[in-house]
């Protein structure tokens, strides 16, 4: 450390903070523009945040019900099925699984379609194959090493078929990944809008106080000392926003849960699951924060760079 | 404390400020800068201050070449610094009491020495009971008295004050010179921009002459000799 430099006392901070709320009172109109812009940004950044939030549950619900179901030829003999049940059993992403046997099936079809019972009977035989329904572990449809199992399992001797049926899961996903890329680049792009509205709103707060951080200058006041309550001011305005995009959101997603969706519906699981946990919400205020801070940051930097 | 060697201040092919200047003045030393409007006072009070730089030539303010200082480094050097500007320069929305507290919060103290330091110096310009008044409520003599107490308030190594007495009666303009003579005894080393002749000649310091951003004369105090003297420059003292 050299001779110069010296540790921010408290009442220092104190200063920054006191001085910034006052600033803030004092341009209560342009500090009030500043607090909504963040607010209508951070409220639209947390609008993509619930979707992809819920839609984010609803993918994950359904990778967690996931079924391969494995359908055996007609003629498969009880020695080609005993083959399948150990490979099956020696695999862990098909561990767990239930043998159909073709009576079953028929048992089943009956049972859900009555009204085409008559179709059955017209029949020679049971026409239903037998099958393994084999449950899946949540997540491990995404990986490339279940795609070779899928394909491995289709090259055995006795296998018809092999089924799983969340090509919809993973067009769901993709959909999330969608609107988490759209809402990362809504935010960002917003957020960017915010730090530049606030950054004006600094400026002029900084034209207005021109005179005093000249006579700051003058009297041994540091850069940091002159610059701390507008970065201050910028923070205070962002976390303001933040929060009230925040209550805003909550507002609008209860009014919307109550207003839009019946319980059961489809749209009420894929859309009104939840709320956001509170770490989203902690990280959408921090987001109001920095893009406050960054956009007083960059006007003091404008200011220092002008300095003497 | 103060070393000019040779300093030129140039703003355009057109302007030149400061002409070659040079003068030393040493640590505890009280030493008036005079000469007529435009003589280049203002201008070498704000190259001390480096406010700006010089075009040619070195300054050195206690030990440390201005030319070369960092901008970090500035700050720092300013407190050491007690600066009375001609225009007072105080913020006119804080009370008395918060224009001297302010600088001691830029230079980092608690607020209990707050209080105390700047009750002391609005005391020693006899302001004291005007502690919560604001700048404007004030007379302009007062106003600058409060200028001098923040200038005073942190026992600066040097004061510095341009045309301190330029709004004053002669009996202020009186009290104002002592104030800067107990400055002075305590150790500041005192430096006045003037061209009130009255308040040199009652003085009796040494005083370095300006005119047309030239060295004019230099008169060595007590004695009134002439220390140095550019004949090709005639101060005009009336």
């Amino acid at each position: 450390m050299s001779e110069f430099e010296a540790q921010l006392p408290s009442s220092t901070v104190t200063y920054f903070f006191r001085e910034a709320v006052r600033r803030i009172w004092v341009s209560k109109r342009s500090s009030f523009v500043a607090v909504v812009m963040i607010a209508i940004s951070m409220l639209i950044v947390g609008f993509f945040l619930l979707i992809s939030e819920n839609l984010g549950r609803a993918v994950e619900m359904a990778q967690g019900r996931s079924r391969v179901d494995v359908y055996l030829a007609v003629d498969a003999t009880q020695t080609q099925i005993a083959a399948i049940d150990r490979w099956l059993a020696s695999q862990p992403d098909f561990a767990r699984r239930r043998f159909v046997s073709r009576d079953e099936a028929l048992r089943r079809f009956v049972s859900y379609f009555a009204n085409l019972q008559g179709i059955i009977t017209q029949l020679d035989g049971n026409p239903f194959p037998a099958s393994f329904e084999v449950d899946v572990a949540p997540n491990t449809m995404q990986s490339p090493a279940f795609l070779r199992e899928a394909k491995a399992l289709r090259g055995i001797s006795g296998v018809d078929d092999v089924q799983f049926d969340w090509e919809w899961v993973r067009r769901l996903k993709r959909v999330v990944n969608i609107v988490n890329i759209a809402g990362i680049i809504a935010g960002v792009v917003l957020a960017l809008a915010a730090a530049f509205t606030i950054a004006n709103v600094i400026r002029l707060t900084m034209m207005l106080y021109r005179e005093e951080i000249d006579i700051m200058r003058l009297v041994g006041a540091t850069e940091r000392i002159i610059r701390g309550p507008f970065l201050v001011e910028g923070f205070l305005q962002g976390a303001a926003g933040a929060l009230l995009a925040v209550m805003m959101l909550f507002v609008s997603f209860e009014i919307a849960r109550r207003a839009i969706a019946p319980a059961n519906s489809l749209a009420w699981s894929f859309l009104f699951n939840g709320f956001l946990p509170w770490q989203k919400l902690g990280a959408l205020v921090l987001c109001g924060m920095l893009a406050g801070t960054l956009g007083s940051w960059m006007s003091v930097r404008e200011s220092g760079e002008e300095a003497v | 404390m103060i070393h000019f060697y040779h300093v030129t201040k140039r703003f355009d092919a057109y302007s030149t400020a400061l002409h070659d200047v040079t003068f030393h003045i040493e640590k505890g030393e009280f030493v008036f800068l005079t000469g007529p409007s435009g003589a280049g006072k203002s201008t070498l009070l704000k190259l001390i201050l480096r406010q700006m730089v010089p075009t040619e030539g070195q300054i050195v303010v206690n030990g440390r070449n201005l030319n070369a200082m960092k901008r970090k480094h500035l700050p720092y050097f300013r407190r050491e610094i007690g600066m009375v500007f001609q225009e007072f320069k105080l913020i006119e929305r804080m009370t008395i009491f918060e224009n001297l507290s302010f600088i001691l919060t830029v230079i980092g103290l608690t607020a209990k020495e707050h209080k105390k330091k700047a009750y002391t110096a609005l005391r020693a310009v006899g302001l004291q009971h005007k502690m919560n008044y604001y700048p404007l409520q004030l007379s302009g003599g007062e106003q600058q008295r409060v200028a001098i107490a923040r200038a005073l308030i942190n026992d600066p190594l040097m004061l510095i004050a341009d045309e301190p007495t330029g709004n004053l009666d002669p009996d202020l303009a009186q009290e104002v010179l002592e104030i800067f003579n107990a400055a002075n005894l305590r150790g500041s080393t005192v430096l006045v921009a003037t061209h009130d002749r009255d308040l040199i000649e009652r003085s009796n310091r040494r005083v370095i002459a300006l005119d047309h951003g030239r060295m004019g004369e230099e008169k060595a105090a007590a004695t009134g000799k002439t220390i140095a003297r550019n004949d090709s420059i005639f101060v005009n003292w009336s």
